[in-house]
C-alpha cells in the first residue's frame, strides 16, 4: 500500500507537469476518437492508469516473490489512482484560488482555457472531486489490466494502442486513403478530425484479431516465413514464402510515394536522410562503441562539400554570387569525392582523439560538431560558404531531365542510398572487420591483446561512419536545394544519436524503426513540434532506464541477454515455489539499496 | 600505453598501416602547426600599423572581462568536477542546473523591480535572489540525481552519459514549456550599474560583485571539503567508494550531497551570469555548460583547485585569444569565433594534456 501511495503521488505530480508545459491545455481540441477521447483527456488519464499498473508490480520481500490477489491489486491500483487524483485535484483548486491569470504571468501554459477544460464550468472543488473519481477508476483499470490472463490482456492492449495510434495519425491515414480513392468518412470524421467510433471499433477489432492470431499461430507463421529455426545460424534463411514477402514489401516501398502523395513523401525523404545518418553513426557507436556526439560534423561537411563541388552559389540579400572557390561537377561525380573527403576528415579528427576514454571522446566530438557550425556561420568563411545566409542553387542530381528535387522523386534517390548503406553495414557487421569492432566495443584491452589493431579499426570506424554521414548531408542538400547554418546544429547530432539508441544500438532494423519513430512521427504530427525535444529527452532517459537495448535489439546481444533473463526467471520461480522457505534469501542485486 | 609504436602481430591487411606511429606523427604535426599559427597570429596582431592596432586599455578590459566570466565558469566547473570526482561521470545536464537557478530567480527579480524593492533594498533583494537561484538549481540537481542517475549507478559508462544528454534536453525544454521560448530581460539594480576605478583600471560594479561572490563561494567550498566531516566523507568516497562504504559512510547520501553542493554553486553562478548578461532563456545553459566543462578539463577534472584555475584561465583565453590570434590574419570580427575557440581549447587540452593543468598529464585509458 505504501508503494501505491508513493506511485500515485508521483503520477499526480507528472500530471501537473504535463499541464504546466501545456500538453493538456493546448490540445483540448485534438480529438482522437469521436469528441470524447481527446489528447488532453488522454494526458490526464494516462498517469493514474500507469500508476495503477506500476503499483501492483510483484516484489521480492525477504527472498519471496509477493504477488497480490486480484482484489488486493484492484484496491492498490485504486489507491494509486486516488492519490494521483488528489494531487492533481489539489493543483486545480490551488490554481483556482490563487487566480489563473496571476499564475499565468509566470507559467504561460497554465491558462484560462486549461482551467475551463478541467472544470467544465463547475466550481474547482467539484471539478477536483470528479478528477479524483476518474483517477480512481483509471488506477483500478491499470491494475485490473495487469491482473488479466495473457490471452485476454494481449489482444486488449494491442487493440487500445493501435486504435490510439490511428487516432494520432489523423493527418496521414485519411490523406493516404483519399489518394487511393477509398471511402473514408465512416472511419475518420471530417467534423472532429479524429476517428469515428465506428472506425475505432473496427480498428480495435482488427488489431485484437491480429493479436490473437499471432498468439495462436505465430510460431507456425514465423516458421513458414523463416524456415526451420537453427540456433547456430546467425542470419535468417530464405524460403520461397519469405522471398515472396520481400518482393511484395519492395513493391509497396517503390509505389509508396505515388500512393501517399507529396506531403508524406517529403517526410519520408527526411526520414531516409536521417536513416542514412543513423546507419553511419551506428557504425561508430553501435559497432565500434565510440560515442560520437558531433555527428553533425559529417552531415555539415557532406552538405557543404557537395554544394561547393556542384556549383552552388552564395545567398546574398540581392541575389547570388559565386563562392570564392567554385567547381561545377555532376552530382554523381561529386558524391565519391564527398565520401573521400569525409572519410579523410574522419581519420584526421579520429587520430588525435582516439586514446581518449569514452566520455571524453563524446565531449571532444561534441566540440568538433559545434566548431564546424560556428565556422560555416562565421564572417571568416563567408566568401566560401555564405555565412549566415548560406548557399543556394544546389544541384538536383538530375539524370537527364529527371531531377530529384520533387519529394516524390527524391524518395527514390534517398531509398537507393539507404539500401546501399544498409547493405554495406550488414556485410560489415558479419565480416572480420565487424567482429574486430565488436571485440573493441566489448573490451578494448582484450581486443588489443588478441591482436586486433585498435587504432586502425577505430580509425576505420570513424572513416566509414563519416563517409555515410556525409552522404546523408549531401542528400539533404539536394533535397532542400539551399543551405543555411540554421539546419546544422547540435540537435542533429542528438537526433541521430536518439535514432540509434531508441532503435537499438548496433541493430539495423532498429535504425530504420528509430528514424521512422523519431523523424517520421514528428514530421507528420506538426502540432507537437514544440514538444518534440521534450519527448526526445524523455525518450532517451526512459530507454536507458527501462530498455537499454532499444526497441529492436541487436540479435547477438539480445540472445545473450535472453539467456540471462531465463536464468533469472528460473531463480525467481524457484524462489516463489519455495513458499515455506525457512531461511530468507537475500535477493541478488537488490541488497544494500 | 604505447600501443601504436610497438611491433606485434596485427591483422595482416592493416599491419603496415597500423605499425607506423600515426598518432604521434599526427600529434607532432598538429602541435607544431598550431603553435606556429598562434605565435604568428599574435605577432601580426601586435605589430599591426598604428590606428588598426588595439590599444593597451582594450587588452586590460578584455582581461578584466575574461576574469569576470572566468569566475562564473569556475563556479559551474566546480559542479562538474565534484560529480566527476565522486561518480566518475560527466554530468552533461549540469548546464541546465545552472540555467534553472538563473531562470527561476528572474521571476523574483522582475517582481522586485516592479515593486521598487530591488532598488530600495538592493542588498536584501540580491540576497533573496541568491537564495531563490540556489534553491532552484539545487532542486533540479537533486531530482536529476534521483531520477536519471541513481538507477544507473553501476551501468556501463556510456549509459549514464546518454541519460544525461536526454535529461539535459528534457530540462531545457520543460523550462521552455513552463515559461515560454522567448528571452527575458534580467533587471540590474541601479546600485550595480556603472563602473568604479581600482588602481586606475575601470571595473564594472557588477563584475566586482561577480568576482567577490565567486571567490567567497570557492573559499567556502574549499573549507567545506577540507575541514568538515561531510567533506572528509566526500573525499573518502572520491578515493574509493567501496572502501568508504565499508568504513560506514553512506555513499548514497554523499552522492546526493555532492549534487546539492554542485547545485548551490551552479545557482550562485546562475544569478551572477544573469546579472552580468541581463538576459535569461531556456537555451542559456548549453554553452556555459560546455565552456565550464572545458574549464574543468583544462584544470584537471576531479580536482577542485584545478576547476577554479581552469575557469579563470579559460575565461581570459576566451576574451583575449580570438582578437589576439585572429586579428593579425585579417579575419573579420574575431569574437564571432569565440565559441569555436573554446572547443579548440577543449580538444587541444584533451589531446595534448588530458590530465589538465594540475593533473598527471595522461588520461586514464579506457
Amino acid at each position: 500500500m505504501r508503494s501505491a501511495v508513493r506511485v500515485g503521488a508521483i503520477a499526480g505530480a507528472v500530471t501537473i507537469f504535463l499541464a504546466a508545459v501545456g500538453l493538456i491545455g493546448n490540445f483540448t481540441d485534438l480529438n482522437l476518437i469521436g469528441t470524447q477521447v481527446t489528447f488532453a483527456g488522454l494526458m490526464i488519464l494516462t498517469p493514474p492508469l500507469l500508476a495503477g499498473y506500476v503499483a501492483i508490480t510483484p516484489r521480492v520481500e525477504a527472498g519471496r516473490l509477493i504477488e497480490l490477489g486480484r482484489g488486493e491489486a484492484l484496491a492498490a491500483g485504486a489507491t494509486a489512482g486516488a492519490l494521483a487524483g488528489v494531487v492533481f485535484g489539489a493543483f486545480v483548486v490551488f490554481v483556482d484560488t490563487f487566480g489563473v491569470e496571476r499564475i499565468r504571468e509566470v507559467f504561460i501554459n497554465i491558462s484560462p482555457e486549461l482551467m475551463e477544460y478541467l472544470t467544465q464550468g463547475r466550481t474547482a472543488i467539484v471539478a477536483a472531486a470528479i478528477l479524483v473519481a476518474v483517477s480512481v477508476a483509471a488506477g483500478a483499470a491499470g491494475a485490473g489490466y495487469r491482473t488479466l490472463s495473457d490471452p485476454i490482456r494481449r489482444p486488449l492492449g494491442t487493440a487500445v494502442w493501435v486504435t490510439l495510434l490511428f487516432g494520432f495519425l489523423q493527418r496521414i491515414v485519411p490523406i493516404a486513403l483519399d489518394q487511393l480513392d477509398v471511402e473514408r468518412d465512416w472511419m475518420y470524421s471530417k467534423v472532429t478530425g479524429g476517428l469515428t467510433w465506428v472506425g475505432a471499433v473496427v480498428i480495435a477489432a482488427v488489431a485484437a484479431g491480429a493479436s490473437v492470431l499471432k498468439a495462436r499461430k505465430g510460431d507456425a507463421i514465423r516458421a513458414a516465413i523463416k524456415g526451420q529455426r537453427d540456433r547456430r545460424a546467425d542470419g535468417p534463411r530464405l524460403t520461397p514464402l519469405s522471398f515472396a514477402l520481400m518482393l511484395v514489401g519492395l513493391a509497396v516501398v517503390l509505389i509508396a510515394p505515388h500512393v501517399l502523395g507529396s506531403v508524406i513523401s517529403e517526410v519520408l525523404g527526411t526520414v531516409m536522410v536521417f536513416a542514412l545518418l543513423g546507419l553511419g553513426l551506428n557504425i561508430v557507436v553501435g559497432y565500434a562503441g565510440l560515442l560520437d556526439l558531433g555527428y553533425v560534423f559529417f552531415f555539415t561537411l557532406g552538405a557543404y562539400t557537395l554544394a561547393l563541388l556542384t556549383g552552388a552559389t552564395l545567398n546574398t540579400f540581392v541575389g547570388s554570387t559565386e563562392p570564392a572557390i567554385a567547381f561545377n561537377l555532376n552530382f554523381y561525380v561529386a558524391i565519391p569525392i564527398v565520401v573521400l573527403v569525409a572519410a579523410g576528415a574522419g581519420v584526421l579528427i579520429g587520430a588525435p582523439v582516439l586514446r581518449l576514454r569514452g566520455d571524453y571522446l563524446a565531449l571532444v566530438t561534441l566540440g568538433l560538431g559545434e566548431m564546424i557550425v560556428v565556422l560555416v556561420t562565421s564572417p571568416w568563411l563567408e566568401p566560401l560558404v555564405g555565412g549566415p545566409q548560406g548557399m543556394r542553387d544546389i544541384t538536383d542530381a538530375a539524370i537527364g531531365n529527371f531531377g530529384f528535387r520533387d519529394p516524390k522523386h527524391f524518395y527514390y534517390l534517398a531509398f537507393a542510398f539507404v539500401v546501399l548503406a544498409l547493405f554495406v553495414s550488414w556485410r560489415l557487421a558479419n565480416s572480420r572487420v565487424g567482429r574486430a569492432w565488436t571485440a573493441l566495443r566489448e573490451d578494448e584491452q582484450v581486443a588489443d591483446a588478441m591482436g586486433v589493431s585498435t587504432t586502425a579499426y577505430k580509425l576505420l570506424a570513424f572513416a566509414m561512419g563519416g563517409a555515410i554521414g556525409s552522404v546523408g548531408g549531401a542528400l539533404f542538400a539536394v533535397k532542400i536545394g539551399s543551405l543555411t547554418p540554421a539546419s546544422f546544429t547540435v540537435l542533429v547530432s542528438i537526433q541521430v544519436l536518439g535514432i540509434v539508441i531508441l532503435g537499438g544500438i548496433g541493430s539495423l532494423p532498429g535504425v530504420i524503426t528509430g528514424s521512422l519513430v523519431l523523424v517520421g512521427l514528428p514530421g507528420l504530427l506538426r502540432e507537437f513540434e514544440e514538444y518534440r525535444l521534450l519527448a526526445y529527452g524523455a525518450a532517451l532517459v526512459a530507454v536507458m532506464l527501462l530498455r537499454p537495448a532499444g526497441l529492436i535489439p541487436n540479435v547477438r546481444r539480445s540472445r545473450e541477454l535472453k539467456d540471462e533473463d531465463r536464468e533469472q526467471d528460473k531463480w525467481a520461480s524457484d524462489v516463489a515455489a519455495d513458499e515455506h522457505a525457512a531461511t530468507p534469501i537475500t535477493p541478488l542485486g537488490e541488497g544494500a539499496g | 600505453m604505447s600501443s601504436s609504436g610497438s611491433a606485434r602481430t596485427v591483422d595482416a591487411r592493416l599491419s603496415g598501416f597500423a605499425t607506423l606511429p600515426w598518432r604521434r606523427i599526427i600529434l607532432v604535426v598538429l602541435g607544431a602547426t598550431i603553435a606556429f599559427v598562434a605565435v604568428a597570429g599574435a605577432y601580426k596582431t601586435l605589430t599591426l600599423p598604428e590606428g588598426e592596432r588595439y590599444s593597451g586599455d582594450f587588452w586590460i578590459d578584455q582581461i578584466v572581462n575574461g576574469l569576470g566570466q572566468g569566475a562564473i565558469l569556475a563556479l559551474i566547473a566546480l559542479g562538474y568536477t565534484l560529480v566527476y570526482g565522486i561518480l566518475r561521470m560527466i554530468n552533461f545536464a549540469h548546464g541546465e542546473v545552472f540555467m534553472a537557478g538563473a531562470f527561476i530567480s528572474f521571476f523574483f527579480a522582475d517582481a522586485y523591480l516592479k515593486s521598487g524593492f530591488l532598488d530600495s533594498n538592493t542588498y536584501l533583494a540580491l540576497l533573496i535572489l541568491l537564495v531563490v537561484s540556489i534553491a532552484g538549481s539545487t532542486l533540479v540537481a537533486i531530482l536529476l540525481e534521483r531520477i536519471a542517475y541513481r538507477p544507473l549507478r553501476n551501468a556501463p559508462r556510456l549509459v549514464p552519459l546518454i541519460t544525461a544528454i536526454g535529461a539535459s534536453l528534457f530540462i531545457a525544454n520543460a523550462f521552455r514549456g513552463f515559461f515560454g521560448p522567448q528571452p527575458y530581460g534580467y533587471p540590474l539594480p541601479t546600485l550595480l550599474q556603472g563602473s568604479i576605478g581600482i588602481f586606475g583600471i575601470s571595473v564594472a560594479r557588477v563584475q566586482l560583485l561577480v568576482f567577490v561572490t565567486a571567490i567567497v563561494a570557492m573559499v567556502a567550498l574549499q573549507l567545506f571539503v577540507n575541514r568538515s566531516r561531510t567533506g572528509r566523507s566526500m573525499r573518502a568516497v572520491a578515493e574509493d567508494s567501496e572502501i568508504a562504504s565499508l568504513m560506514g559512510i553512506n555513499v548514497d547520501r554523499i552522492v546526493v550531497i555532492t549534487f546539492i553542493v554542485g547545485g548551490i554553486l551552479a545557482g550562485i553562478a546562475g544569478l551572477l551570469f544573469a546579472l552580468t548578461f541581463q538576459q535569461v532563456q531556456f537555451t542559456m545553459g548549453f554553452k556555459p555548460g560546455i565552456a565550464a566543462f572545458t574549464a574543468a578539463v583544462l584544470g584537471g577534472i576531479g580536482s577542485i583547485g584545478g576547476a577554479a584555475l581552469g575557469g579563470f584561465v579559460l575565461g581570459v583565453l576566451q576574451a583575449v585569444g580570438p582578437p589576439l590570434l585572429l586579428t593579425g590574419f585579417g579575419i573579420p570580427s574575431p569574437f564571432s569565433l569565440k565559441d569555436a575557440f573554446v572547443f579548440l581549447v577543449l580538444i587541444l587540452v584533451l589531446v595534448f594534456r588530458p590530465g589538465g593543468l594540475l593533473g598527471s598529464g595522461e588520461a586514464e585509458k579506457v
